[in-house]
């Protein structure tokens, strides 16, 4: 019932949006083009924890310069029975941060479904989007909005987006747990340029700023402090920014080489670099291939610890959560690309397909690594 | 490393980036632009692929960010 409440709110916004712009939309309302995507993704790691999703997205050209587009996603979640007490950092972490709660039994497979929908309608060069995502103990919104303008004959795009988002945290918690409902806004700002450089280059560079709000930590989790167990706890403001560059270069064996670096730091002390590289090859004129390297290291949290000496921790904050402390990533990954268009002249009902399959291998220094499988299908018609 | 306010590494960074996204280069001509339009030179083509990239990354990490901008017009878009 109360999740029935809580899906009523975003039904009846969605409604409201699509009642205002229903006079404007039947202006417009004349299918041009559609595509449909549908993408299986299977998630392993070294924990054993397993996610499948299994998504779909629909994009729709409408007339004078618009375009619809939704996307939804079924992820299946399943944490492995522990031996560990309930609560501790070996009980949570799946990929989508998921957690294992503290109700129910820990020695059982823990299963959590969630499920994600977005929209976005663009007209020219501004758009607005929602986003809804639904699980047991986590709902979560999101409203954004951007623009975007040439500059200097095409030569020159800046983009400005904007979004705020508010999620609910209702905790599935028992006569043990300490768990309490919790709110989280985030108000986000980004601001993009790309760049035709020449014939074969083009550079795109951006700054995002992310202010957040409310309960940052896991519920779930508790931190060894002071010879016992006291609940997570981290701030509840955080300030997030970074700033990115991004360069393609295509060469003349039919290949391109794409660069991009980013840099990003908070308030909360934590500063990273990411490197990442990604060379495309054609192997035919419809099949192509992509190879991938990631890597990725940051430095801590200012109230991380690998131990707290007492239960007030570091200015009041303790944190179990390894992703605040100093870490290290690669990721290795290997793409195909199979876009049938070009047999379209030849096999009519084979061109309107494209199919995509994708490997990933990730491992970091907290000695956690994990395999990554996609398998996806375009339809254009 | 401060608490607050940008740091001056990060205000660094974002200066450099606009400085190279601002420099000088030659005026390419939409017919000159064969390449730059082809799926595998693309910052649009993966974003989606970016996007439950950044999801996962966020799940096992501490930053977030680099997907920001999506769109653009011109030779920009694709």
């Amino acid at each position: 019932m109360q999740q029935l409440r809580r899906g009523i709110g975003p039904v009846a916004l969605a409604l409201g949006v699509c009642t205002a712009w229903a006079p404007r939309c039947s202006a417009f309302l004349s299918v041009d083009e559609q595509n449909a995507t549908s993408l299986f993704r299977y998630f392993n790691d070294s924990g054993h924890v397993l996610v499948r999703s299994l998504m779909g997205d629909y994009a729709l050209k409408l007339q004078n310069d618009a375009a619809l587009t939704l996307h939804w996603n079924n992820e299946r979640v399943t944490v492995p029975a522990i031996r560990a007490a309930a609560g501790s950092q070996e009980a949570v972490d799946a990929i989508t941060t998921a957690s294992r709660p503290i109700s129910g039994n820990a020695f059982q497979d823990f299963i959590k479904v969630r499920n994600e929908m977005e929209g976005s309608l663009d007209r020219g060069p501004a758009g607005v989007d929602y986003y809804y995502s639904t699980e047991t103990d986590y709902l979560a919104q999101q409203l954004g909005g951007h623009f975007n303008h040439d500059f200097s004959d095409e030569q020159l795009n800046l983009s400005l987006g904007a979004s705020y988002g508010w999620d609910a945290i209702h905790p599935l918690a028992n006569d043990r747990s300490v768990a309490v409902d919790g709110t989280k806004n985030t108000m986000h700002w980004n601001a993009v340029a790309t760049r035709v450089m020449t014939p074969t280059t083009m550079l795109r560079v951006g700054v995002e700023l992310n202010l957040v709000d409310g309960l940052q930590h896991n519920p779930y989790r508790n931190v060894y402090a002071g010879g016992t167990n006291v609940p997570e706890r981290h701030p509840d403001h955080r300030q997030r920014r970074d700033a990115f560059l991004k360069l393609n270069q295509y060469l003349m064996n039919k290949s391109s080489m794409k660069l991009s670096y980013r840099y990003y730091n908070d308030d909360w002390g934590i500063s990273s670099h990411e490197v990442d590289s990604r060379l495309s090859q054609y192997v035919t004129p419809a099949l192509s291939a992509e190879y991938e390297y990631r890597w990725y290291t940051q430095t801590s949290a200012w109230f991380y610890r690998e131990q707290y000496l007492t239960t007030s921790g570091i200015d009041g904050f303790q944190t179990g959560d390894y992703r605040m402390g100093p870490l290290s990533s690669h990721l290795f990954g290997a793409s195909l690309n199979l876009d049938l268009a070009t047999l379209a002249a030849q096999h009519p009902a084979l061109g309107h397909f494209g199919v995509r399959v994708e490997y990933q291998r990730y491992f970091n220094s907290n000695n956690y690594s994990a395999n990554i499988l996609e398998t996806g299908l375009d339809f254009r018609f | 490393m401060t608490r607050n306010g940008l740091p001056r590494t990060l205000r660094l960074v974002a200066l450099a980036a606009l400085l190279a996204a601002s420099a000088g280069c030659a005026h390419v001509r939409a017919y000159q632009r064969e390449h730059l339009v082809d799926r595998i030179m693309s910052f649009e083509a993966q974003a989606k692929k970016d996007a439950r990239q950044t999801k996962s990354f966020d799940a096992r990490e501490g930053s977030t960010g680099g997907n920001g901008g999506a769109g653009g017009g011109c030779a920009c878009s694709n």
